[in-house]
C-alpha cells in the first residue's frame, strides 16, 4: 500500500509542477542562480587559498647569526641543516652580504667605503624543498630560532600574516553571501510552494474532509520543493561543468601568477552532494510553506 | 452514533452561536436539523466533523470523544464521517471519477479500487455515464449527486449533509433526498440540515429545530 500510495504522490507532484510551470521554473532558477553562486564561491575561495599558500611557501628564511659566530661555527650550523635535507641551504658571509648591499645601493655603494668595519653579520639563507604551510613556516622559524649562535630568524612574517588576513576575510565574505544567496532561494522556494498551496486551498480542504492527515496533504508539496531544488542544483551542476571546462582554461591562460595553482574540479560525489544540497534547500521552503498554512 | 451534552459554541462576545446543546441521534437514524439561518445548523455539522471545535460542552461521535481526539485522531474521525455541502465543493480540474475516488486515495486504494469502487457509487447515483466528465460540464443536480457518491464512496458511518438541496429546484431536491435514504437504509445514521419545510412535510422523518443555538423541539 505504501508504494502505490508514495508513488501517486510522487505522481501528483509532477502533475502539479507541469500544472504550473512558471512559478517552478522562476523558483528552479533561483535555486540553479544561488547554488551555482554558492559552489562557485567555494571553488573559487579553494583556490585563492591554495595561492595563498604557495606563495607563503615561497618565502625564505633567513637565520641572521650572532656577530661573534666564528666562520666554524657558522660552517656546523650549516652542514646540520644540509643533514637535515628538507631545505636549500644557502652561506651568506658578512663579506658577501656587505658586497650584496653595496650592488643594491648602487650609486650610493661607496658611502660604504668608509666603514671602519664590515657591521653585517653573517647569515644563512634557507629555502623548503617541499610547499609548506603557513603553520608548518612558523614552527620551522620558532625551531632555528632555537639553533647555537642564531640571534634573528626572518621569514616575512608581516606579510604572511597578511595573507592569512586576506584568507580570513574571503572566507568570512564567503560564507556571508553563500548564505544570503541561500537565504533567498529558501525564501523563493517557500512563496513559490505558497502560492501553489493557495492556488490548491480547495483540493487541501476537501483532502482534510476526507480524512486526510496533515503529513498526506503535505507530502506533495514538499516533493515539489524538493524536486524544484534538484532540478535547480542539475542546472547549477551544469553551469559549473560549463565553467571548469570552458571558462577556467582560458583564464588560467590569461593570468599567469595562477599558474601551477590547480583550478578546481567538480567530481561526481560534489556533484551528488550539490544535488542533494538543492533538494534540502527544496524541502525547507516548501515545509515552511505548508507549515504555515496547515497552522491556519 | 452522536451525542452532545451541553455544547456552546461561540465566536465572539456576541451571544453564543450554539447554547448549551443536548442531543443523542441513534446508529442508523435519519434525522432533520432545521431551524432559520442563523440557528447554528451548519455550526453545529461543523462540530460533529471536527471543522470547529466547541467553546465549551462534550461531543461523542461513532463513540469517541471529539475533545481528546488530537490532531491525528480528526483525519480517522473523518473517514467514518462524509460530509455533503450546498455548494458541493468538487474540484473544477478532476473528472467527475476522480472527484469521487479522491477519498479513497487519502485512505490508499490503489488505482484500481479506487476506479471499481467509484465507478460502482456513480452507478447508484445514475452517473456512470459522465465519469470523465469535468464537474462544471454537469447541471446542479448532477453535481449535488457526484458529492453525494463522494461522500458514500467510502461507506462511512454517518453522512451529514449540510443544506445538499439549498442549490437545486424542486424537481431535483427529491431525487437528491432519495439518496440519502437509499444510504439510511443500508445502515448510515444521516444528517440532514434544511430550511426546506415543504422537503420536511412531503419526507416526516425524526426533526430537530434549532433557534438562537437551542434546541426548540425534537420530534
Amino acid at each position: 500500500m505504501i508504494g502505490h500510495v508514495a508513488w501517486r504522490l510522487f505522481r501528483r507532484a509532477l502533475v502539479n509542477l507541469w500544472r504550473a510551470p512558471m512559478p517552478s521554473l522562476v523558483a528552479v532558477l533561483t535555486i540553479a542562480i544561488a547554488l551555482f553562486l554558492g559552489a562557485a564561491f567555494v571553488a573559487a575561495l579553494d583556490a585563492a587559498q591554495l595561492l595563498l599558500r604557495g606563495w607563503g611557501a615561497e618565502a625564505s628564511i633567513t637565520l641572521y647569526l650572532a656577530p661573534d659566530a666564528t666562520e666554524a661555527q657558522a660552517g656546523a650550523l650549516v652542514d646540520e641543516l644540509r643533514r637535515e635535507g628538507t631545505l636549500e641551504v644557502v652561506y651568506v658571509t658578512r663579506d658577501e652580504a656587505l658586497s650584496r648591499l653595496r650592488q643594491e645601493l648602487g650609486d650610493l655603494g661607496s658611502t660604504l667605503d668608509g666603514l671602519a668595519r664590515n657591521p653585517l653579520p653573517p647569515s644563512i639563507e634557507l629555502r623548503p624543498r617541499a610547499r609548506l604551510s603557513v603553520d608548518a613556516l612558523r614552527a620551522l622559524a620558532a625551531r632555528l630560532s632555537k639553533l647555537p649562535n642564531v640571534a634573528e630568524v626572518d621569514y616575512g612574517r608581516e606579510w604572511l600574516d597578511r595573507l592569512e588576513q586576506l584568507a580570513r576575510a574571503l572566507r568570512a565574505a564567503g560564507l556571508g553571501a553563500t548564505l544570503l544567496v541561500l537565504g533567498a532561494a529558501i525564501l523563493v522556494v517557500a512563496n513559490t510552494i505558497r502560492l501553489a498551496v493557495y492556488a490548491r486551498r480547495d483540493e487541501i480542504e476537501i483532502m482534510k474532509l476526507v480524512g486526510a492527515t496533515d503529513g498526506y496533504v503535505r507530502l506533495p508539496f514538499l516533493l515539489e520543493g524538493a524536486l524544484q531544488g534538484m532540478a535547480g542544483a542539475g542546472l547549477a551542476v551544469l553551469a559549473l561543468l560549463g565553467v571548469e571546462k570552458w571558462l577556467l582554461p582560458q583564464a588560467a591562460a590569461a593570468f599567469s601568477f595562477a599558474a601551477g595553482v590547480a583550478g578546481p574540479v567538480l567530481h561526481a560525489p560534489e556533484a551528488m552532494a550539490l544535488v542533494a544540497f538543492g533538494a534540502a534547500v527544496g524541502l525547507v521552503g516548501s515545509w515552511l510553506s505548508v507549515a504555515r498554512f496547515l497552522r491556519t | 452514533m452522536i451525542k452532545l451534552f451541553g455544547v456552546s459554541k461561540s465566536y465572539g462576545p456576541e451571544a453564543p452561536t450554539l447554547d448549551g446543546l443536548s442531543l443523542e441521534i441513534e446508529k442508523g437514524e435519519f434525522v432533520w436539523l432545521t431551524g432559520p439561518s442563523g440557528a447554528g445548523k451548519s455550526t453545529l455539522l461543523k462540530l460533529l466533523f471536527c471543522a470547529e471545535a466547541p467553546t465549551s460542552g462534550q461531543i461523542i461521535v461513532g463513540g469517541r470523544n471529539v475533545a481528546r481526539l488530537g490532531q491525528s485522531g480528526v483525519p480517522l474521525l473523518r473517514r467514518s464521517i462524509g460530509v455533503v455541502f450546498q455548494d458541493f465543493k468538487l474540484l473544477p480540474n478532476r473528472t467527475v471519477l476522480e472527484n469521487v475516488g479522491f477519498a479513497l486515495e487519502v485512505l490508499g486504494f490503489s488505482d484500481r479500487e479506487i476506479e471499481e469502487r467509484s465507478i460502482r457509487r456513480l452507478d447508484q447515483v445514475g452517473l456512470r455515464h459522465k465519469a470523465r466528465s469535468l464537474p462544471q460540464k454537469l447541471s446542479g443536480g448532477e453535481q449535488q449527486r457526484v458529492a453525494i457518491a463522494r461522500a458514500l464512496v467510502n461507506e462511512p458511518k454517518i453522512v451529514l449533509a449540510d443544506e445538499p438541496t439549498g442549490n437545486l429546484d424542486h424537481g431535483l431536491t427529491d431525487s437528491i433526498i432519495e439518496l440519502l435514504f437509499d444510504a439510511n437504509a443500508r445502515g448510515t445514521t444521516v444528517v440532514v440540515a434544511t430550511h426546506d419545510h415543504a422537503l420536511l412535510s412531503r419526507h416526516a422523518r425524526r426533526t430537530i429545530a434549532l433557534q438562537a443555538g437551542r434546541v426548540v423541539s425534537d420530534v
